[in-house]
């Protein structure tokens, strides 16, 4: 069992509420998400986000616009509707009690070790 | 130095080296691969493919720069493997049990099972694809191929050349239906690991390796099921109405392709299976002889063998039946195989051939007919003026139809057991000859490519008559050897008759007559059964009827009636009748009767 594949399929988990997060405040066109994404490592190639964000807009979370660019293609620009939002809230709730039971069971370890 | 290619990458022109092209192309065709129609995948391999501009984009200084490899594989590092595309399927997947429903259908795609072959896996691979047990197919393709003498085998060929095999895991899971997501993934091969050599064996590792590494998030993952039961609640219930319209109509565009696509299949099969059969009975007929069909050798005068004629005649209407078969064939099989452009170009070029072969052909079956000569052979009779002369056909057991004129022919066996071709293309004609004595022309004629081809089957008519005291027997039919051909033989009887010579000509000779007489026969079919007298200007004939000019009488009052077949007078005197049976008189006094028995007169005193 190889600990990069491991790593890679862990954050890839965890990827969608990313993305959804990342376009929380603005609208972002892919190389900003992928910008925002791989400065926290959480993304390694590129190419993992394209039918990701392709599978959200076809569920109704995303949507898009295309904006001109002055350095190559037009871009699309992603962001959130309505029904991301809500989907991101509860995204949030569960992420927040997820993050707290990781906690709380890695803290009862540490304390066992100890 | 190196060649490079002009590319358009989302709108954004590019120039790239030519190795480096081929590498962005095999990865943009694995990327596209890695993903079904029904996961969105022209508008991801679009999203890419604007990303890719875009890098590249960054990478250039000044237009004349060009990409070459080095670019490509950086671009590919930042991008990942087709396999980095791969591998969230089963992560990200929204709607599991949708998914097993939905695309078992669409996904499946027709490749032979070479795992599972006794000849080249087309059955097995197409009991995949149509989920029926490959036991039944199997004995669908005998069944068929016995049932159409052997020709379905050309069918299996075609399946053989046409439909890929599958190589790769990703093809045989593809193959038989199930999604391709790393659980299918791995239980394939850990089946095949029991079963296939070590190479595969080595694959496995790695890939159920990285396998067991997913599972594990995959147990993450299920914790987060409430979240993704939520959403995929909100999600069916926003999804447009107008995407379930769009949804149906392209279901039944779908369909519809796919009818047409079986329709062109079936009659692309249909045809070139009934031709194959047809010419080949008919081509094979050279080499092993059944009776009755070389007839069709007969006709070709040119002697062009008819196994070419079949040959070109499949090429001809076969090719384009091909190429509609192997049009329905891709409509009903996305991953169909290419038959090449070799293959296309050679079976046009075969066409083309075929077209000109027949061409040439069919002028040299013309040219066979030329030129039409005549061999004449003249006899005295032993009539003459004041003579009587009866003539009559007479018909031959072998000839049927022995009295109806016929310009097509038979083959058949003559009494020395070989093979002879007979007709009945025989005329009459009859003049007035100023000589004393009666005598007959038999004009025999044939068609052939030059003046002595023409003579030599004309010579080579067979055609006889007796005389016998003053009945001249007249054969119905001539006949000649099989290879003269059949090239419009024809005998042409010149009666040339002494005036005064009186005629009669037996009622089956009518159809060897003509309808009408000039300067050159004066005697048609309305003087047959009647004995007519040769004169100058023709012939003389006392109850010669005009068929044309014949009238109906009918007269109907109470002393005579006259109709076609009875003549009556009835007055106070007496009664007279004449009708077929004979005549009767009677009066008060006498009576009279003449009949097929005879003549009876009575009277009373």
């Amino acid at each position: 069992m190889k600990i990069e594949n491991t790593k890679a399929q862990m954050r890839k988990g965890v990827l969608e509420f990313c993305i959804l997060t990342v376009l929380k405040d603005e609208d972002a066109y892919v190389a900003e998400i992928l910008d925002t994404l791989k400065n926290a490592k959480l993304l390694v190639v590129e190419g993992t986000i394209y039918p990701l964000l392709t599978r959200l807009k076809n569920a109704g979370l995303l949507s898009y616009r295309w904006e001109e660019s002055t350095s190559g293609p037009p871009r699309k620009y992603y962001g959130l509707t309505e029904t991301g939002k809500l989907f991101l809230k509860e995204l949030n709730t569960t992420w927040n009690e997820l993050q707290n039971a990781v906690n709380i069971v890695t803290n009862q370890k540490k304390h066992q070790n100890e | 130095m190196n060649k490079t290619v002009n590319i358009n990458l989302a709108g954004i022109f590019f120039h790239i080296d030519e190795d480096a092209y081929l590498k962005l192309q095999r990865y943009l065709e694995a990327i596209k691969r890695s993903f079904t129609d029904s996961q969105g995948r022209s508008e991801i391999i679009s999203d890419i493919e604007a990303r890719i501009a875009e890098l590249f984009s960054e990478r250039i200084k000044n237009d004349k720069q060009v990409i070459g490899l080095k670019e490509v594989d950086e671009v590919i590092s930042i991008m990942g493997q087709p396999e980095d595309y791969l591998v969230d399927d089963e992560i990200f997947e929204d709607n599991p049990q949708a998914n097993y429903k939905q695309p078992s259908a669409p996904s499946k795609k027709l490749f032979r099972d070479t795992d599972n072959s006794y000849i080249s896996g087309v059955s097995s691979g197409l009991g995949h694809y149509l989920s029926v047990d490959t036991v039944w197919i199997r004995l669908l393709w005998i069944i068929l191929t016995i049932a159409s003498g052997g020709t379905f085998i050309i069918i299996y060929i075609l399946f053989w050349i046409l439909v890929p095999e599958a190589k790769t895991t990703a093809e045989k899971i593809m193959m038989t239906g199930d999604p391709v997501n790393i659980s299918n993934i791995e239980k394939k091969i850990k089946d095949s690991i029991e079963t296939v050599s070590e190479t595969v064996t080595d694959v496995a590792k790695n890939v159920s390796e990285s396998v067991s590494g997913a599972a594990k998030n995959v147990s993450d993952a299920a914790k987060k099921v409430d979240i993704q039961k939520q959403g995929n609640k909100i999600k069916s219930s926003s999804k447009s109405f107008f995407d379930t319209v769009a949804d149906i109509i392209m279901f039944f565009f779908k369909i519809f392709a796919k009818l047409i696509g079986l329709f062109l299949l079936l009659l692309g099969a249909i045809t070139l299976i009934a031709l194959i059969i047809g010419l080949f009975s008919v081509g094979v007929v050279n080499f092993v002889h059944i009776p009755g069909i070389d007839l069709a050798n007969i006709v070709m005068a040119g002697n062009s063998p008819v196994w070419l004629i079949s040959l070109l005649v499949l090429f001809f209407i076969g090719i384009p039946f091909f190429f509609l078969f192997y049009l329905g064939l891709k409509i009903l099989i996305d991953n169909l195989k290419s038959i090449g452009n070799v293959a296309k170009y050679t079976l046009l070029g075969l066409w083309l051939c075929s077209i000109i072969g027949l061409a040439i052909i069919g002028i040299r079956e013309a040219s066979e007919h030329a030129n039409n000569e005549h061999f004449v052979e003249r006899t005295q009779l032993t009539i003459k003026s004041n003579d009587t002369l009866y003539v009559k056909m007479n018909h031959n057991d072998i000839y049927k139809n022995p009295y109806r004129r016929r310009y097509s022919f038979k083959a058949a066996n003559n009494s020395a057991g070989e093979k002879t071709i007979y007709s009945s293309n025989i005329n009459i004609l009859v003049r007035p000859t100023l000589d004393s004595v009666a005598s007959i022309n038999i004009e025999k004629s044939a068609d052939g490519r030059n003046y002595e081809k023409a003579i030599e089957r004309a010579e080579h008519i067979n055609y006889s008559y007796h005389i016998e005291s003053n009945v001249l027997a007249l054969d119905s039919y001539l006949s000649t050897a099989v290879i003269n051909k059949y090239s419009d033989q024809k005998v042409e009887i010149y009666l040339n008759i002494p005036e005064n010579t009186i005629l009669k000509f037996h009622n089956n000779t009518k159809n060897f007559l003509q309808y009408y007489t000039n300067n050159d026969h004066v005697v048609s079919t309305k003087h047959v059964n009647h004995f007519i007298t040769m004169t100058t200007h023709g012939v003389l004939c006392d109850f010669c009827v005009d068929e044309e000019k014949s009238f109906e009488v009918k007269v109907d009052s109470p002393s005579i009636k006259i109709n076609d077949s009875t003549v009556e007078i009835n007055s106070d005197g007496g009664h007279v009748k004449i009708n077929k049976e004979g005549l009767k008189a009677e009066s008060k006094e006498i009576k009279v009767e003449i009949n097929a028995d005879g003549v009876k007169i009575e009277s009373d005193n």
